[in-house]
């Protein structure tokens, strides 16, 4: 098989180290996609409400090499949301000395 | 006679005490500092800035406080005086002068396990309260922000799987060394630190304790602190001061923890601060481990951190440029904010400017 097929075996033993990997790694994987969004939400909203800083700043502010999709910032609630890698997370501004917050 | 040569006495003490300057509602102004060197630090640390790429070095704030006094104070837009600027892992030594205050109503003992005041550290029963403050619980953390994401627990921590509750997050962590035995930087252990104060003090007290502990007693009045979904502060990250406000923890540093005629923290509290922790090995980090604070001390023969400032300065430093340096022997407290998003920024260059500006 091996002396057959040299190319094949080998990007079976590739694919396999891969899969090998992807498991190990299963638990940072799944979450790693939440990043964007939730660190854009998050650190936004402090920096809108807390910091007290123009919406145009923090938006360079926040601002990462991976792109968001969505973004809203609703001022009347306090509340910033933003998609980005297919996940979404909202942070919410809680008061003069708690801050802004990730919704669970 | 004795008495009247005590009361004597009692009143040069008093007056003594009373000599230094402290802040009241606002800072006093001293001399504002002139001449070439000054501009010299002003060019250094506020060039051109350029919003849109964030490149070189880019000063929100930079602030220095000499025998109490205002001696240089700039900012760049859009940051203000009264701007609460994101400290970043200032907020770790934050919390240590927010636990040197519990320390001093005796509340632990740096010799006591986490585990007794913080449950999820029965995981770990031999970490001490000493070993959390010396970044050295042993627990396997990875400490990167921005450049091996996928691992790293601090990301982890604020953003993902930690994000509801954070010490918790910490404590779940493995252990990868005996406690106390090596330094491993760790907002884990940060958080872990923020935990067992609640433990001490229950849910309602700790959630206004830093406030009534520290920042009124010291003046403050606008600081923000963010807590986790359990309501637990994020010691590791997440405190917001104005740079005057920063100032005033400065000051009560660079005083040994005295504020006017309160010893707000215990001399030897502050003295564990700046102690230089054992097992810490040189290169490790880019300045000398206390306890939560950052040393410029020579450790086994290297040279200091920041070479060109006196060997008692001490700081408290966070992501993105932000630091606290206290000097006492030159009665020096220095803010700088900042937003740097590349290494241009050097600590040393900064405060070697600053030391010049200042010389009379």
């Amino acid at each position: 098989m091996i002396r057959r097929h040299p190319f094949i075996s080998l990007f079976l033993l590739l694919l396999l180290a891969l899969l090998g990997w992807v498991w190990h790694e299963r638990v940072n994987l799944q979450a790693f996609p939440d990043i964007i969004a939730a660190y854009t939400a998050k650190e936004y909203c402090s920096c809108r409400y807390v910091q007290n800083y123009p919406a145009e700043y923090c938006l360079g502010y926040v601002k990462q090499y991976v792109p968001t999709s969505a973004f809203n910032d609703n001022p009347e609630r306090s509340e910033v949301t933003a998609s980005g890698l297919g996940r979404t997370h909202t942070a919410r501004w809680m008061g003069d000395r708690q801050g802004c917050r990730l919704n669970p | 006679m004795v008495r009247g040569l005590l009361c004597v006495a009692l009143l040069f003490v008093t007056v003594a005490a009373h000599a230094d300057t402290w802040p009241d509602k606002d800072w006093a102004q001293g001399t504002a500092l002139t001449g070439p060197a000054v501009d010299a630090l002003t060019a250094y640390a506020f060039p051109t800035r350029d919003d849109a790429t964030r490149q070189g070095i880019r000063t929100d704030a930079l602030l220095v406080i000499r025998d109490g006094e205002v001696i240089y104070e700039r900012y760049a837009a859009p940051t203000t005086a009264s701007t609460p600027h994101l400290t970043w892992s200032i907020s770790k030594s934050l919390m240590a002068t927010v636990l040197g205050v519990a320390y001093g109503e005796n509340r632990f003992k740096l010799s006591d396990p986490a585990a007794r005041f913080y449950p999820p550290m029965k995981q770990h029963p031999k970490v001490t309260m000493a070993d959390l403050l010396h970044w050295a619980s042993g627990l396997d953390w990875q400490e990167d922000y921005e450049y091996a994401p996928l691992k790293s627990s601090v990301v982890a921590m604020l953003y993902t799987r930690g994000r509801a509750d954070m010490a918790e997050f910490a404590a779940d962590t493995e252990a990868a060394a005996a406690p106390g035995q090596a330094f491993r930087y760790s907002s884990g252990d940060s958080n872990i630190l923020s935990a067992t104060l609640k433990g001490m003090l229950g849910h309602k007290a700790y959630m206004s304790y830093p406030w009534d502990a520290l920042f009124k007693p010291l003046g403050i009045h606008n600081a923000t602190w963010e807590t986790d979904a359990d309501e637990t502060f994020v010691a590791s990250s997440y405190a917001y001061l104005t740079a005057r406000d920063l100032a005033r923890i400065g000051l009560l540093m660079a005083r040994d923890g005295r504020w006017g005629a309160q010893q707000l923290l215990p001399e030897e509290w502050v003295a564990f601060n700046r102690q230089p922790f054992d097992n810490y090995k040189v290169g490790q980090d880019e300045a000398v481990p206390g306890g939560q604070w950052w040393l410029n001390r020579e450790v086994q023969g290297a040279p200091r951190p920041w070479p060109d400032a006196p060997a008692d300065t001490f700081a408290a430093l966070g992501h993105w440029g932000q630091a606290l340096f206290v000097m006492p022997d030159e009665h020096l407290v220095i803010v700088r904010y900042g937003d740097d998003r590349d290494g241009s920024y050097r600590h040393n260059e900064l405060l070697k400017r600053v030391l010049a500006a200042v010389q009379p």
